[in-house]
């Protein structure tokens, strides 16, 4: 049957000589880019001095610590009590950390959306400032807040107020400039002004996408909000960071399960909600 | 002018209205209820995180005055001399920073190898034993949850101070957040390729490399580079937790009042960061502009 | 010899197919017909084992086909080809790549996982797709092809897994009806000048009566009729069909060639 025909394989190659030539180029490229990627790789390895050989040492010293941390055990139900009121204070951080970062966002965004603010130097101000904000890490503005409100959650929520003040700007900005603009253009075609365009045409188009998106930052802030207690900003993540630091292994695998089962919780109810506002379809 | 619209008899105006406030009482009640619901989440948040209105007035004017401080003293007519005063410190800062780029990247790629590998198992369009996809799908979303600087905290005491705690951490949590991100894709992919290459006798490996592979890779490459841009900010920290990068000088230089050399290293990081952002978003457009161009 | 003893599969409680029972002789191309969830996907899925029996017994050739598992399995996939409504090509992949997963049965795994193709192979799948003179778009991605070169690429891929037998879906449901003809024809050929069984679901019944030597007509998951086309009365497949008989029957007769008038394989391109 058909292998029949490979006996003058060399008649079929010789009629399409490009598929059988080796495609050097599209070979070369391929290796070219994972040699690179590798290449990288290695350098980095060799860069930072990474000692490969305590790799096996310290994986059987994780095992250990595994081993330990079973089962979790918070110890007595003062400390468990402690810790219940520590992940209490977490998600108070991260409720109130991304109501304020959103509030402050919604007019910064508004500034930063082409289509609300046609002035390009005020535009590009405001997105170069959105931008910088951005790019402090949480813990880093932690660090700044503990410096001038002293340690406690009080520290922790400014710090979320601000990185998720640079995040929801961005993202704001970016949902209101994707907005459609016809609704715009009706009610300036019914006479109305600038103003009016934005608060009756616009905003009702993005409010319930905004309010969306800031449900679902809720669940990524809770993560960021346990963390934030390991430079003293208040939360989960100071207890953590002292029980990990006395190397009480049940205490820490309580915490840390504690942690998991807030951050789910979050999660599933902030997607009960955002389907609730916009429905399954339009998650972005 | 002319009247259009005919003047209603004052029942009529009133049956309309009624007609109307009754049709969106529903949707204000829930309004209130809403509002008031969350003014109540508002107060017990502030109780709980201790919000002090007053203690916050009483030193709001330290966060400018922290920020004047960090501002360094600086004259046009000794600009250069100012400038190098202020970056005394510009080439080891520039190595540590490159070395959090390398923190990021290399945690970035093994995690996302790590990622790739899982996502496939943790998909139950390609894996049929519900236990399987079960159990990968757990252990992913515990490496997400699990904020990366715990795993830093933990890791140093295992592997000792120094990048490599940084870099796995990075790494575990990178395999966490891509490999479920990676098997949403997967699970969303056109079944009919799949059931192609089956039909015509491959084994899992080569369904899955013929038929799932070239549907997804573009859009794993996106992710992943997404992912890195965000490791780069997370690498900037793991110095907090001595897991090596710029993030140990960070500190230390808060902790100690450096407050010229804290503005003069975050400026740095803020500066990486918006270059990498800018690189990487070119890079992601073209790769949704190619949508996998074979393989 | 393909025998089939009291298939059944069920979804749930309702049975896709029921206690479906007959041997097909080698060298034969049999048309399953029926209405639109009759069974007959099902049935052509559960012989390729895309879909697994939940009663009764495939033989081919005296081996339990219900009983393979891992590479005996995937060995007997390439053996029986199937031949998809969709054509199930990997879109991303270029033609010829698509045709030679067709090889992945016989293909060491590592090479057939970097692409490094054996040669011999590569051979095969470019004759396969000369015989449909589709050699000159090997290079192209599948997903930019027509829906008659989707198809064609398909029974090429086929072709090269050296089968025993095709079990073709539905090849023509999506096609404009010169592509019918054209993958018709070439399932006409494949089946006279190689002697390869072909099993194909049919929904239209002039299309079932002229290409086909036997026809077994199903309806709702039993055989309800088996034998030659010509046997096949305009009352049988009024029951067979009941109320899309009309859009079945009747509308102009298509005119199988006859055999002697096929142009050989090979002949075309060469």
């Amino acid at each position: 049957m058909i292998a029949l025909n490979s006996e003058n394989r060399a008649a079929i190659a010789a009629r399409h000589p490009e598929i059988f030539r080796p495609s050097w180029r599209r070979r070369s490229m391929i290796v070219t880019g994972l040699g690179a990627a590798v290449g990288v790789f290695v350098f980095g390895i060799v860069q930072l001095d990474i000692p490969l050989n305590r790799l096996s040492d310290g994986i059987f010293m994780l095992g250990g610590f595994l081993r330990l941390m079973l089962p979790p055990d918070p110890g007595s139900w003062a400390l468990a009590l402690t810790c219940l009121h520590a992940l209490g204070e977490t998600l108070s951080i991260a409720f109130l950390g991304t109501l304020g970062g959103a509030l402050l966002a919604f007019p910064a965004s508004l500034l930063a959306a082409r289509n609300v603010v046609a002035n390009r130097i005020i535009h590009f101000l405001a997105r170069r400032s959105l931008d910088t904000v951005r790019g402090v890490d949480t813990l880093i503005w932690a660090l700044i807040w503990v410096g001038v409100v002293g340690l406690g959650p009080f520290a922790g929520i400014l710090a979320l107020v601000c990185s998720d003040f640079g995040t929801f700007g961005k993202l704001f900005s970016e949902a209101i400039e994707a907005a459609d603009k016809k609704p715009v253009e009706g009610i300036q075609a019914a006479g109305g002004n600038h103003l009016h365009g934005v608060r009756f045409g616009l905003l009702p188009q993005v409010i319930p996408i905004l309010l969306s998106q800031v449900l679902y930052y809720f669940e990524s802030n809770t993560r960021s909000a346990t963390i934030i207690g390991i430079v003293g900003a208040g939360g989960i993540g100071l207890q953590l960071a002292e029980q990990i630091r006395v190397l009480e292994w049940q205490k820490v695998s309580f915490l840390i399960l504690l942690i998991l089962v807030a951050v789910s919780a979050i999660d599933w109810m902030s997607s009960r909600l955002r389907f609730a506002i916009i429905g399954r379809r339009a998650i972005a | 002018m002319r009247a259009a619209i005919p003047e209603l008899p004052q029942a009529r105006l009133r049956e309309l209205t009624d007609h109307y406030a009754s049709a969106v009482a529903e949707k204000r009640r829930q309004l209130w209820l809403g509002s008031a619901l969350l003014v109540g989440a508002v107060l017990a948040a502030g109780w709980m995180g201790d919000v002090d209105p007053w203690k916050f007035s009483e030193n709001f004017w330290r966060f400018p005055a922290y920020f004047a401080n960090m501002v360094p003293k600086f004259s046009f007519t000794s600009a250069w001399a100012d400038l190098s005063e202020w970056f005394w410190g510009l080439p080891r800062w520039t190595r540590l920073l490159g070395d959090t780029l390398l923190i990021a990247y290399v945690g970035t790629l093994s995690g996302a190898i790590g990622g790739f590998v899982l996502c496939f198992l943790a998909s139950a369009n390609l894996v049929r034993s519900r236990t399987i996809v079960f159990l990968t799908r757990r252990a992913l979303e515990f490496c997400r949850t699990v904020p990366e600087i715990v795993f830093a905290l933990i890791f140093v005491l295992a592997f000792g101070l120094g990048p490599l705690p940084g870099v796995l951490a990075l790494a575990i949590h990178t395999m966490g957040a891509l490999g479920k991100q990676f098997a949403e894709v997967v699970e969303n992919i056109d079944s009919k390729p799949i059931e192609g290459v089956a039909a015509s006798g491959g084994s899992w490996l080569q369904i899955v490399r013929f038929g799932a592979v070239p549907q997804v890779l573009s859009n794993f490459a996106s992710y992943a580079l997404l992912r890195f841009e965000y490791n780069v900010r997370g690498a900037a920290v793991m110095g907090f937790v001595g897991a090596g990068g710029i993030g140990q000088d960070l500190i230390e230089a808060v902790r100690k009042f450096y407050f010229t050399d804290v503005s003069a290293i975050l400026l740095l990081i803020v500066a990486t960061i918006m270059i990498i952002d800018f690189i990487t978003e070119r890079v992601r457009h073209h790769l949704i502009g190619l949508q996998g161009a074979g393989t | 010899m393909l025998v089939v003893e009291g298939l059944t599969c069920r979804f749930g409680t309702k049975a896709a197919v029921d206690d479906v029972s007959f041997s097909v002789a080698p060298g034969s191309f049999v048309g399953v017909i029926g209405r639109s969830g009759a069974g007959k996907s099902t049935l052509l899925r559960m012989i390729n084992r895309l879909a697994d029996p939940s009663e009764g017994r495939i033989l081919f050739d005296g081996v339990d086909i219900t009983a393979l598992r891992g590479r005996e399995l995937r060995q007997w996939r390439a053996r029986s080809a199937m031949i998809f409504q969709q054509f199930n090509l990997v879109g991303r992949l270029d033609v010829l790549t698509n045709v030679l997963m067709g090889r992945l049965a016989t293909v060491p795994v590592w090479r057939s996982l970097v692409q490094l193709w054996p040669e011999a192979d590569k051979a095969v799948a470019m004759s396969a797709l000369e015989q449909f003179d589709m050699a000159q778009i090997a290079a192209q991605r599948a997903d930019q092809l027509s829906g008659g070169q989707q198809q064609r690429v398909a029974i090429a891929r086929a072709l090269v897994q050296e089968p025993d037998i095709i079990l073709a879906d539905e090849p023509i449901a999506s096609l404009d009806p010169r592509n019918t003809r054209i993958v018709m024809d070439a399932l006409l050929r494949i089946n006279k000048h190689f002697g390869i069984t072909v099993v194909c679901n049919l929904h239209s019944l002039d299309l079932a009566r002229s290409y086909c030597d036997r026809l077994i007509g199903m309806a709702a998951g039993r055989v309800a009729f088996d034998g030659a086309p010509a046997a096949l009365t305009e009352h049988i497949a009024r029951e067979l069909y009941d109320l899309e008989a009309n859009e079945v029957i009747g509308g102009a007769p298509v005119k199988a060639p006859d055999a002697a008038a096929i142009p050989a394989l090979g002949s075309v391109a060469a």
